[in-house]
């Protein structure tokens, strides 16, 4: 081995120190210690597109979520381990920060930030709410589980029964035969009672234990309400075992021949309920993304939903403004046969007979749409409450303009960009005060 | 005699560039294609999933693939080319979107390349961007250019089934630049995003 140089020495002993300084730096970081001093910088990034600056769970791609982000300003919580009503504990928090909760947009953190980082978010998420300044949380008392056993099971379907839960999540928890519409939360919004046939989306955990718990505490700001005080507590783990049981397989489990079967079964259950069917279509396929004016963030115009009036800058083309897609007689669909309807949103062709260019709206895609989910997105819109949106026609720049951008086109490979705009371009103009209309 | 000719010569030209320019204006090119071509188009590029030996996985990959078809992920993810999206870079990415909230942001490129696609990435980290709007480094997606907001409304079957099939789609080398500075409102007032037609990046 060849004599180390003094210099290098020099360098692996200040490398030395200044790791130390580093593990230093980190330890005064330990939850123990203050948060970070950042944490609204990235509460700001991480959090507030969707639970908003202000915590009032109305961040700019709130709108599109189902279920909506917490308010954080009631301090009211969902999935806790602690008594109906009450606020939730520390660790209840940090689980859902850390683990996310399952079937919603709420991710785990775990992984992407630090331990000190979600500790503190979850310091600055309770500051959002004067209750925790005056209340402390109750936890719920959980006792010895009963272990699952046919016996069990057959107990808990028959206290599932008595308890009436077939009401919401329907007799045999798919939700199907569910007596129960049109269920609302605290804060207006639309409530589903999960399928309790796909544990592997409950937000609170699909061990018996968790059921169990959730059976206890309710979920504070829905219909679903706490059994602690009008149940057996050994009725509530037979219940808990019977949920259990009722887990179908998940389709990544499924061999070809079950697959088949389920996608049959799922097409059925869309022909059953096309309004609910289309609902979804309508969500995933983006459709409110461009028939939904919103400010210049990015958040929908309050009581504009699917009202059109986004308007699109095609240079050469000129501009065009998206369509007012609600059952208005006037300004929306209301008039539109089913037929014009899917002819406008399949082959891009206007009740009028006017041609649709092939961006920006895909209709050579939605094309691909089966029969039957295309009259599931009509039923659908059918149902969209009217509001009044006069949406201007297209206006085509003047011959001269069109060449000249022509000419810049193809001879001088300009690339023009489509410039979508902020607001309403529509009659119904942009409500003054955008969110701040929005009462939550 | 000679003039008469070298005037009705000169009319005729006239009335040919004139004839031309309208038939250019009042019947552009997009406009004059019957709707079938573009529709049979957007299938052609989404390829079929018969070439997945394992048949579950292949019933997965077809409800996948119907998803991410009707859903038009090409209006995005498909490289812009001078004749509109190229074909045989299907889900490559490199359009680009100057937003508001975001900065300039490039689609991304979803085939499985090993080095510029979806293969360095995880089902998990994909599900998460399509859920949650994040990336696998914890940053935020803009909803705006990325719709995420309203695929996180796929059920976990259907997010699942689309990874699936993009998982067996055509690798395509083609690299996308990180995130950039730069405001949409700044390029046009009153603007939110300014959505580029020319690809972005590296093949």
């Amino acid at each position: 081995m060849p004599p180390v140089p003094s210099g290098s020495r020099w360098i692996a002993f200040s490398a030395v120190s200044l790791l130390l300084l580093a593990v230093a730096a980190g330890v005064a970081q330990s939850p123990a210690e203050a948060p970070p001093a950042d944490v609204k910088q990235l509460y700001d990034r991480s959090c507030a597109s969707c639970h908003g600056t202000d915590g009032r769970g109305h961040g700019p791609a709130a709108d599109a979520l189902n279920p909506k982000p917490r308010d954080f300003t009631r301090g009211t919580y969902k999935f806790r381990t602690t008594a109906s009503g009450s606020l939730p504990a520390d660790e209840d928090l940090y689980r859902a920060v850390a683990n996310g909760l399952p079937g919603t947009s709420m991710l785990g953190w775990k992984g992407l930030l630090s331990e000190p980082q979600m500790h503190a978010l979850v310091a600055y998420v309770k500051q959002f709410s004067p209750r925790f300044a005056t209340e402390r949380p109750t936890p719920v008392v959980v006792t010895t589980a009963v272990p699952p056993s046919p016996a069990s099971v057959e107990r808990g379907r028959a206290a599932y029964e008595s308890l009436a839960c077939g009401a919401c999540h329907g007799n045999a928890g798919s939700g199907a035969d569910a007596v129960a519409g049109g269920l609302q939360d605290d804060w207006g919004h639309e409530s589903f009672a999960p399928n309790l046939t796909e544990p592997w989306a409950f937000r609170g955990g699909r061990t018996a234990t968790d059921i169990y718990v959730r059976l206890k505490t309710g979920i504070n700001g829905t219909p679903m309400p706490s059994f602690a005080d009008t149940a057996k507590d050994g009725d509530l783990w037979d219940v808990a075992n019977y949920v259990v049981s009722l887990a179908r397989k998940p389709v990544w489990e499924m061999n070809a021949d079950e697959l088949k079967a389920h996608y049959a079964r799922q097409v059925d259950a869309d022909a059953a309920s096309p309004v609910q069917r289309g609902r979804s279509l309508v969500a995933t396929m983006a459709c409110g993304h461009c028939h939904t004016p919103a400010d210049s963030e990015g958040r929908a115009l309050p009581g504009l939903n699917f009202a059109g009036g986004v308007k699109f800058r095609l240079v050469v083309w000129g501009d065009v403004v998206s369509a007012n897609l609600t059952s208005d007689n006037e300004t929306g669909l209301g008039r539109y046969s089913d037929a014009d309807i899917k002819q406008a949103f399949t082959h891009g062709i206007k009740r009028d007979g006017s041609r649709m260019l092939p961006f920006p709206m895909g209709w050579p895609a939605y094309a691909h749409l089966t029969p039957q989910d295309q009259d599931a997105i009509v039923a659908y819109l059918r149902t969209i409450p009217p509001v009044k949106n006069q949406i201007p026609p297209p206006v085509r720049p003047g011959v001269f303009a069109y060449l000249a951008s022509k000419f810049q086109m193809l001879i001088g490979g300009k690339d023009f960009p489509i410039v979508i705009f902020a607001g309403n371009a529509g009659s119904a103009g942009t409500p003054a005060g955008g969110q701040a209309a929005v009462v939550r | 005699m000679k003039r008469i000719v070298k005037w009705v010569a000169l009319a005729v030209v006239v009335l040919g560039v004139c004839g031309f320019t309208a038939f250019l204006y009042f019947v552009p090119p997009l406009m004059s294609t019957a709707p079938e071509e573009f529709i049979n188009g957007e299938a052609a590029m989404a390829p079929a999933v018969d070439g997945i030996a394992d048949p579950a996985l292949r019933a997965i990959a077809e409800r996948g693939r119907y998803v991410l078809l009707t859903t038009e992920c090409t209006g995005c993810h498909v490289t812009p080319g001078p004749q509109g999206p190229m074909p045989d870079m299907y889900l490559a990415g490199g359009r680009q979107f100057v937003t508001n909230t975001h900065g300039t942001v490039v689609s991304r490129n979803l085939t499985p390349d090993p080095e510029t696609g979806l293969a360095r990435r995880t089902d998990e980290d994909v599900k998460r961007v399509l859920r949650s709007g994040v990336f696998p480094d914890g940053r935020p997606i803009s909803h705006t250019a990325m719709p995420w907001a309203q695929f996180s409304n796929w059920s976990d079957e259907d997010l699942h089934a689309v990874v699936v099939y993009l998982r067996h789609i055509k690798p395509v080398r083609h690299e996308i630049p990180p995130p950039a500075p730069g405001v949409a409102s700044e390029i046009e007032p009153g603007a939110f995003e300014v959505v580029s037609g020319t690809d972005a990046g590296k093949k």
